[in-house]
């Protein structure tokens, strides 16, 4: 696979590290009771928020779009707002509506406060409804700062009362809602009356229940925020947000004092909120809390030396990224790179100060902390300083995949695993699962890499031997499969009735043995044995009629020589004949059949040739029984007779049969049975061939040919025969479904199609004589069901009906038929286009036809159908129906 | 008869205007007067529809070895950096998502010289052939001449930036699907003279967990070539070979219906659509572009390969129905054609429908839909979240078919849910998704977690 590296780039951002601020308004609105928001905007931007929402909390996110439109774009979308807001609010009754800009809404210049007070003017009812604008603009920040943006639109939109209580502020950074359950009930805890401001965690992590609510139930009431302005106390567990700092309003404006504290992640940070907690309450620190504690202490001594090892990334939004440092700097995990894609003057001068010291101890001096960075930087940075182990939300999951660190999941979006809301990261019980997950992934990455680090490192012995027995092995395994596979689909070789095909090509006629039981002379289409053929081909004929048998026969594996003399004793025409279907076609098997005379001079030259499968006949592997078969053999020149004949014989195939299998050739041995001869014999036989490693033999009846010197002698019957096969296959595999085919054999073993070829090129025409024909002309928008009326139709898909199969044929466009504008334009002469396009069909099938035109084609004979069915079907129906 | 779903009075679910878009299918088939559909969304009713430059993205993202740029604030790039599930074979940097990532200053002052310099390092970079810059929804609002950057930089650099404009709100994702079309004629066109040759072109297949090899499977067993593939799959260099082709095959119509008409009057390729959902269809299809392209060799091997492939599938099929039988399902998902299909698909389960909706359905896909549906179902276009409740409460189906946002309302109403969506991560295409999907529905169906949670 060639892949482009792609690098991080000056001028464009590469895979966004950060979303934009309506998602991180929509997410606090989630927090408060009973609201639902809208965004203002197109209808996009609030599918994409609801799916990226609804994969990481795993709870249904309802957010209306005020759809905005091209005319809304150009004339102000206020109509349209005002239509959404009255339309949600009746279909989810809310006591809070959140309304969010986008970037559109924003770049046109929509006045939120204007409209939202035009439509209580259109709908007074709707009075007692608090509508709370936002300005979110897409390109003003990421969902971080939009999540602040909202909390402070929030106070500023709602009827604070001054008068004090004694309630406790508490404004949450964004967090998980296990995170924030978590805070909620710590305040408890502590007897403390607190307001968590958002308060997300049952709305965005609820239950299963027997009625669904599908506006959010819970979350900060209007009541509770209305109290803000009179609280005792502010905490803001949030030190990074910038601009709208909800602790900072409420003291400005309300003079409500404010602290703020750190994520309660690591040690440091969890004991100052138990610190605040206890101040505020007046209560000292529980005993149960403290055990937590101890325990977190005791974890931390634990697996110091693991975490020791740590070089972590950590990215994300700017509160995490700190309250994750500081975890990591008290556990001696060195963060390398810290990054956040938001802009946030703070996070490098804060953040550095926890890194500098340990930066010192670790004799480190390289780390990057980044704030608008995108993950592609993010992820070089990672690669240079050599990062092994990612902390951050599932955006990172590239970085992953590429760098194969482990990512440990936290933050938002959490889309590629389950449970991302209820994912703990505060408090001593919280944190203590979060850095338990670094340390598994520290330890994780080293326990899978270790072995090969080390052995590439120092074993320096052989130039990687390694490599290069794997190469052979998978050269030698692929040769293997091929081998076994052409074995598989080799009619004779492989299973009985496998379907596969072969074709014998008769470029051999010489032969230079004389079998006792042959005679060549025959050419009967009808008579079906070895050595017979109609005709002997030149190889440059033998090529044309594999491809025309080769263009017909689509099952044809195998390209066999068997004859009808012998494939060595014409080398030439053999090699030459091979050598030229192997041009034209990579793929076949070559398959040979010989009586092995030649065998030991040629076996070499027809493993480079591409033969995978040889056929030896061998009838005879003892001299005298041999010298009873065999009248005479050829031999360099020389003519043997008797035991001297069948000596040399029996010797070379022998010989042969060895270099064919040390070069991995299949062989099989094909054994003439002849009753009286050689029958008795037939077992040594098949022993002597299967210790050289021969793959399977073939033992077959001898037939007797009139004219041949055995014509006279008694048949061996099938039952003998394959009495002989069983005896025999004990020792070897052996073969059943011989058919003792022709030397120009075409076909599966069982149906011999050579006839049809005969003449070589072409094959004669099909019966084209048809029990039923019918043309049909169909009317179909997705061309896969009838779904069009007739009238829509602007083609037609035309199908034949043949032997109960439907052929589709073409599509016609009535366009083409149409005869000038004029003519086509009135419905009336549309009709006739389309007459005049389907005029040969027998029937027309469509969702539905107008009478007129139905009339007018059934006067012409054509029948017309109107159903919905698939195309194959209904035409099926309508044929048999038309029978 | 058919009658507004509404008649009954119950909680509020359904607003005024909606409610020609709701049916109820009656025994006795259609009234014919239809349902409304193919309009707008209406304001505040949380559409689950998305916008045009999703519906461009879509389309073009799984073209591999493109540049996929997109001009605007980063929102859009975010939502949709490498969250689909088309795969690769070979390069792989559609999974990366360029953004200008618009701020402020750039609203303000324009952001064609940012994208201009964008455009200019990764040209001297990567040397690459082929960008696309979508613009979205404010690009055209603050000016930004994005055709005049795309036409400068291919020239300067010798590549093809193609601009594709897709504001969200200039239409909805179907606009999107044409834009994307636009885009890859306008990357055809110069090579539209092509001599041809024996060979398909495949349409509307994005290559979803292996979906398009799956196909190409297919046509390699029946003998036919694929000469191109839009967009699964696909690269620079395999798409400007497509005009040499003699067929186009449209497996989503939806999508790429629109690329194929103009492919056949410009290039003269004529096209047949087809689909590879279910047996039926899939041996349809295979038969039909065997039959198109006049091959009667294909065709004999399709028949042997679809009646090899159905057999082998028989014991199987009959080992799931057993379960299914009479179970019902509800049905919402992007475009007609689908839902149709998942009607015919459930129905050889041996399982009802009861509930059926779509976001972009054509009036006459909601006729086939009335139909075939059986009475009692309700049909939906363009739903609501509020709706979907209401009417899966009402109808009870065992499993909902439908994009992600539809997954957790199905789970909180304690019915199981099978994603036909871009994110899945296991073909449902073809013989092997015959499979899958069983499995899947069936599988969901009976889990055992449904016999502890519905009480």
């Amino acid at each position: 696979m060639k892949k482009t590296n792609i690098e991080p780039l000056v001028n464009m951002n590469v895979n966004p590290c950060k979303m934009c601020m309506p998602m991180g308004a929509v997410t606090a609105f989630y927090g408060i009771e009973k609201c639902i928001s809208i965004l203002h905007g197109s209808q996009g931007c609030s599918t994409y928020i609801r799916r990226h929402m609804a994969t990481h909390y795993n709870e249904p996110v309802d957010i209306a779009s005020s759809s905005l439109t091209e005319q809304g774009t150009v004339y102000g979308g206020e109509r349209n707002l005002i239509k959404g807001l009255n339309n949600l609010i009746r279909l989810y009754h809310p006591e809070v509506v959140g309304v969010a800009t986008t970037c559109l809404a924003e770049t046109i210049g929509e006045d939120l406060p204007r409209m939202i007070h035009n439509f209580y003017e259109e709908y007074p009812e709707y009075k007692e409804i608090k509508i709370i604008p936002v300005n979110s603009p897409g390109y003003g920040g990421t969902q971080f700062e939009g999540y602040f943006r909202a909390l402070h639109s929030i106070l500023e939109n709602v009827d604070l009362q001054t008068e004090k209580n004694e309630k406790i502020n508490v404004i949450l950074s964004p967090m998980s809602p296990k995170d924030v359950r978590f805070i909620r009930n710590s305040f408890r805890l502590f007897g403390l009356d607190a307001i968590i401001f958002p308060d997300l965690s049952d709305n965005l992590d609820g239950g299963f229940s027997d009625k669904y609510e599908r506006l959010p139930q819970k979350g900060t009431s209007l009541k509770d925020i209305s109290l803000m302005g009179g609280a005792k106390v502010t905490i803001e567990i949030s030190n990074l947000n910038m601009a709208d700092s909800p602790g900072r309003f409420l003291e400005k404006n309300y003079h409500v004092p404010y602290e703020r504290i750190n994520l309660p992640a690591g040690i440091r940070d969890i004991d100052r909120l138990y610190e605040v907690l206890s101040a505020i309450s007046g209560r000292p620190v529980m005993e149960s809390v403290k055990e937590e504690r101890s325990r977190y202490m005791d974890a931390m001594v634990d697996a110091h030396k693991y975490n020791g090892e740590g070089r972590a990334v950590i990215f994300g939004e700017p509160d995490f990224i700190l309250a994750t440092v500081r975890l990591c700097a008290e556990n001696g995990i060195f963060p390398v790179v810290c990054a956040s894609g938001s802009v946030n003057g703070d996070l490098k001068d804060i953040v550095e100060k926890e890194i500098e010291e340990m930066a010192e101890c670790y004799h480190i001096d390289r780390y990057e902390i980044m704030d608008d960075v995108d993950f592609k930087k993010i992820e070089s940075l990672a690669k240079e300083l050599k990062a092994n182990i990612l902390i951050g939300n599932s955006d990172g999951r590239r970085m992953e995949e590429e760098l194969k660190i482990p990512l440990i999941r936290r933050g938002f979006p959490i889309h590629d695993r389950a449970g991302g809301q209820r994912l703990a990261t505060l408090g001593y019980e919280g944190a203590l699962q979060f850095l338990d997950e670094i340390t598994n992934g520290i330890l994780s990455k080293k326990e899978t890499t270790f072995r090969t680090i080390i052995f590439k490192e120092y074993y320096k012995e052989k130039d990687c031997p390694e490599a290069k027995i794997m190469e052979y092995q998978d050269f030698a395994k692929a040769k293997r499969e091929e081998l076994e596979r052409k074995t598989k689909n080799h009619p004779c070789f492989g299973d009985c009735g496998n379907g596969f095909a072969r074709i014998h090509l008769p470029v051999a006629p010489k032969c230079n043995i004389q079998c006792n039981y042959c005679v060549r002379k025959f050419d009967c289409p009808n008579e079906s044995r070895p050595g017979v053929t109609s005709t002997v081909l030149t190889p440059m004929e033998a090529l044309e009629k594999y491809k025309a048998v080769k263009e017909k026969v689509p099952n044809l594996t195998v390209v066999g020589i068997a004859g009808p003399g012998d494939a060595l004793a014409n080398f030439e025409e053999t090699k030459g004949t091979l050598e030229l279907i192997r041009e034209y076609d990579k793929e076949v098997t070559f398959c040979l059949s010989t009586n092995g005379l030649m065998l030991p001079n040629y076996a070499n030259e027809l493993c480079d040739l591409g033969v995978s499968h040889v056929t030896v006949t061998m009838n005879a592997a003892d001299i005298s029984i041999g010298a009873q078969i065999y009248k005479y053999a050829n031999y360099n020149g020389m003519k043997l007779e008797g035991e001297s004949a069948a000596a040399v014989l029996m010797a070379n195939q022998l010989s042969g049969l060895r270099m064919l299998v040390a070069r991995g050739i299949i062989c099989k041995v094909n054994i003439v049975a002849i009753k009286g001869i050689n029958d008795a014999h037939i077992p040594e036989i098949v022993k002597q061939v299967k210790d050289i490693g021969c793959f399977m033999t073939n033992i077959m009846p001898c037939i007797q040919v009139k004219g041949s010197a055995f014509e006279n002698l008694p048949t061996i019957c099938n039952k003998e025969l394959n009495e002989l096969r069983n005896k025999c296959s004990g020792t070897m595999k052996q073969m059943y479904h011989c058919r003792q085919c022709r030397a120009d054999a075409i076909g599966t073993l069982d149906q011999d199609i050579s006839i049809q070829f005969a003449g070589c090129n072409g094959i004669k025409g099909k019966d084209n004589k048809a029990e039923a024909f019918y043309r049909f002309a169909v009317a179909s928008k997705s061309g896969i069901i009838i779904d069009q009326h007739f009238g829509h139709a602007k083609e037609f898909y035309i199908y034949e009906y043949r032997q109960k199969n439907v052929n589709f044929i073409e599509k016609r466009s009535i366009h083409k038929y149409c005869e000038g504008f004029e003519e086509c334009g009135d419905q009336e002469n549309k009709i006739q286009q389309i007459m005049k396009a389907i005029e040969d069909c027998d029937g027309v099938i469509a969702l539905r036809t107008g009478e007129a035109p139905k009339k007018q084609m059934e006067s012409k004979g054509i029948k017309v159908i109107s159903t919905y069915d698939i195309i194959e079907e209904a035409i099926k129906k309508a044929a048999v129906a038309m029978l | 008869m058919m009658n507004t779903a509404t008649d009954k009075k119950e909680e509020f679910s359904v607003l005024e205007e909606r409610k020609d878009s709701i049916l109820y299918k009656y025994e006795g088939g259609c009234s014919g007067t239809g349902i409304r559909c193919d309009s707008d969304s209406v304001s505040g009713a949380v559409s689950q529809r998305a916008c045009v430059y999703c519906g461009a993205r879509v389309v073009l993202n799984p073209i591999t070895d493109a540049f996929h740029i997109v001009h605007g604030p980063i929102g859009c790039a975010s939502y949709t950096w490498d969250i689909r599930g088309s795969l690769s074979s070979g390069e792989e940097i559609y999974r990366n998502s360029f953004s200008t990532d618009l701020r402020e200053k750039d609203v303000i002052f324009g952001g064609e010289r940012k994208l201009e310099a964008g455009i200019e390092e990764i040209a001297l970079k990567y040397h690459p052939r082929l960008l696309f810059v979508y613009a979205t929804c404010i690009v055209g609002v603050i000016g930004d001449d994005v055709d005049a950057v795309c036409k400068s930089m291919s020239k300067k650099y010798d590549m093809q930036v193609i601009p594709v404009k897709s504001p969200g709100f200039s239409g909805n994702k179907a606009t999107g699907y044409k834009m994307a079309c636009n885009a890859i004629m306008q990357l055809l066109l110069p090579y539209k003279n092509r001599e041809k040759r024996n060979g398909i072109n495949i349409l509307g297949d994005f290559n979803l967990a292996g979906e398009m090899w799956i196909i190409k499977n297919y046509m390699k067993e029946i003998g036919i070539d694929v000469v191109a593939t839009f967009t699964g799959d696909s690269s620079y260099e395999n798409m400007i070979k497509a005009p040499a082709a003699r067929l186009n095959i449209v497996q989503c119509a939806g999508s790429s219906t629109y690329l194929a008409n103009r492919m056949q009057e410009e290039m003269d390729i004529p096209y047949i659509k087809v689909s590879f959902f279910g047996i039926e269809d899939t041996t349809n299809s295979l038969l039909r572009i065997a039959g198109a392209m006049k091959d009667e060799k294909a065709l004999q091997k399709a028949e042997e390969f679809c009646n090899r492939k159905a057999r082998e599938l028989e014991g199987f099929l009959e080992t799931y129905k057993k379960g299914l039988e009479g179970k019902r399902a509800a049905v919402y998902v992007g475009g007609g054609f689908k839902a149709i299909s998942l009607i015919r698909q459930f129905k050889s389960l041996g399982m009802k429908t009861v509930l059926v909706g779509t976001q972009t359905g054509k009036p006459e896909d909601y006729e086939v839909i009335e139909s075939i549906a059986e009475k009692d179902t309700v049909i939906l276009d363009d739903a609501n979240p509020a709706e979907l409740e209401k009417f899966m409460i009402e109808k009870k189906p065992d499993i909902l078919v439908g994009g992600v946002k539809e997954r957790p309302l199905a789970y909180k109403l304690g019915i199981a849910f099978c994603d036909h969506n871009h994110e899945r991560k296991h073909p449902l295409a073809g013989f092997e998704g015959v499979i899958n999907f069983t499995k899947e529905i069936s599988d969901g169906i009976l889990n055992p977690v449904w016999k502890y949670v519905r009480q």
